[in-house]
């Protein structure tokens, strides 16, 4: 765990060094533009579509931050061959990558923790509500990014960027199409092993409802270990067997 | 190498890589190396002979296709295997937004230094490599010989026995060099094991006790590096003195020979070194020194690599 945690820690320094937090601003200067902009909608309904814009801003935001840290990191140590002063030491390649990924979490967790806190002050001065629910939607997001990571620190193992954003794009977009591509009640082979990030999807009952719930929230975090624990063992094996 | 205790020991390696063009292809036919504890072993050979790749394999960077290998008893490929080895990459890169000391502390913390022992081995290292003073410099500041300085550096983080050295030199400037030399001898001196990968032939032939020589993916010539330069049955006689024209008989009997600011370099047969002292003595001449004939490791090396032998038959062990 010693070695997982350096080298996360050394993501985390790197991402900050790297000033990719700088997203934070330039998300909050777009929410600024932005809010004064909504129509007048009733009472209580331009709150909800301030809500659903927000969120939709920091999952987009947390994706770009997601996919471009994901995206480069492993091929980046490799292709400048700093990946060699870490692995000819005593460290599992599983652990370089799980480090990686769980570094990349960190950093979208506090990026996403930010983006939500000045959404927060926004709502309290247009609003005069902190709407405190955004933070469910928030979580979401967040687990949803860390799921997102590890199937682009995966393919990262055995390719470069490029391929790497592209297939995490596709990846995200089937994974939020499994009801439209398989049906409503889909059956066989196909239906057990599609990947559904639908489970994060928490937008509209955090925009336009009363929330989530525990339950819920726990089954969120569930279906995140799973997809983030074998998309990360899928990886690692793939970057095992791979010559540096 | 007798009843010596191995630090390093590498039978069969071979390395096949399958090409999506062209069909598989061999980079490592069959290397095997056996290192002794507390020594300096050169392993050269010219480029794309498998150095690097057999190094890589022995470091666990690049699977093998098949051998053994062995650092002081371990399996090197896996990481427990690797406790006790410290290894500098060819052209060693790091983040180039960390100073030297938060580079050394992050590689510390994956050899288990505790956060007293980062601080406390960061100093002494940067000063053994001779970067003190230097290391909350950013390493985007740093020439290439000081990231290669800072390379050894984090080689000897956790105090390994074994280190291993790919191109050590390479980007330092004579005093750099120097230094590299004189580090590789001190850490022989403490018992440690070096091994060597360099081109740079002067480098071996000033520090290693033995070395391998390596050319198209088989081990070409192994053995310690006097019996591998030392040029058998014929002796080097330095003289002063002579007349430009040598004696006939003395023409006759001498093979090679070199002239200096004033001094003359014969080299002869073992059997003549007596009747060569003798007429150099007749002719007037003062006779310096008598040594086995020994090549220059390049001249050796070249050598070897241009005969058949060299390129890839069997390998030819002296010692």
């Amino acid at each position: 765990m010693r070695n997982v945690l350096a080298i996360a820690a050394a993501v985390v320094a790197d991402a900050v060094r790297r000033k990719v937090l700088y997203l934070v601003g330039v998300f909050a200067a777009i929410l600024s533009v932005m809010v004064p902009q909504l129509p007048s909608y009733g009472v209580g309904v331009a709150a909800a579509v301030f809500r659903e814009i927000s969120l939709a801003l920091v999952f987009v935001a947390a994706l770009v931050l997601t996919l471009s840290l994901a995206a480069n990191r492993v091929p980046a140590e490799v292709e400048r061959r700093t990946v060699y002063s870490v692995l000819s030491k005593r460290v599992h390649r599983w652990q370089y990558m799980a480090g990686t990924w769980l570094g990349i979490l960190a950093v979208a967790g506090v990026a996403v923790a930010a983006f939500t806190l000045v959404t927060q002050g926004v709502a309290l001065v247009r609003y005069g509500d902190p709407m405190w629910r955004l933070w469910q939607g928030s979580f979401g997001i967040w687990l949803e990014m860390g799921a997102l990571a590890a199937f682009a620190i995966g393919v990262s193992a055995l390719a470069g960027p490029v391929v790497v954003v592209t297939a995490s794009l596709a990846f995200l977009f089937a994974a939020h199409s499994r009801q439209a591509l398989l049906g409503r009640d889909p059956h066989g082979v196909l239906a057990l092993l599609y990947p559904s990030f639908d489970t994060f999807n928490v937008i509209t009952p955090v925009a336009h409802g009363t929330g989530i719930g525990a339950a819920y929230a726990l089954t969120m975090l569930a279906a995140f270990a799973a997809w983030s624990g074998l998309l990360l063992l899928a990886g690692s094996a793939a970057f095992t067997i791979r010559d540096l | 190498m007798g009843e010596e205790r191995l630090a390093i020991e590498v039978s069969g390696a071979r390395k096949v890589y399958r090409a999506r063009v062209g069909g598989p292809k061999t980079v490592v036919h069959d290397v095997s190396l056996r290192v002794a504890e507390g020594s300096i072993h050169g392993l050269l050979g010219p480029n794309g002979a498998g150095k690097t790749t057999t190094l890589k394999m022995l470091i666990g960077l690049v699977r093998p296709t098949s051998g053994t290998f062995r650092v002081e008893g371990r399996d090197s490929t896996r990481p427990e295997g690797r406790i006790r080895l410290g290894f500098l990459p060819e052209q060693p890169y790091f983040p180039m937004q960390l100073t030297a000391t938060e580079a050394l502390r992050l590689y510390g913390r994956l050899v288990g230094l505790s956060r007293a022992e980062l601080r406390t081995t960061s100093e002494r290292l940067l000063a053994l490599v001779g970067l003190e003073g230097r290391g909350h410099e950013a390493l985007s500041k740093f020439s290439r010989g000081m990231l290669q300085r800072l390379g050894v550096a984090q080689a000897l983080l956790g105090d390994p026995r074994v280190i291993v050295l790919d191109e050590p030199a390479s980007g330092l400037d004579p005093i750099g060099q120097r230094d590299m030399r004189n580090l590789m001898l001190a850490l022989r001196d403490e018992g440690r094991t070096v091994l060597l990968s360099s081109h740079q032939l002067s480098e071996v032939e000033a520090v290693c006790d033995r070395v391998t020589i390596v050319n198209g993916g088989r081990v070409a010539a192994e053995g310690h590096i006097d019996d591998l330069l030392n040029v058998a049955g014929h002796s080097s006689i330095r003289a002063r003195g002579l007349p430009e024209a040598l004696p006939a008989e003395l023409a006759a009997l001498v093979e090679d020979v070199a002239t200096s600011g004033g001094a003359w370099i014969f080299s002869v047969r073992d059997a003549s070194v007596r009747r060569t002292v003798d007429l150099i003595d007749d002719a007037g001449g003062t006779v310096v020194a008598v040594n086995p004939k020994r090549d220059s490791l390049e001249d050796y090396f070249a050598r070897m690599l241009a005969s058949p032998k060299g390129e890839g038959g069997s390998a030819r062990e002296v010692a």
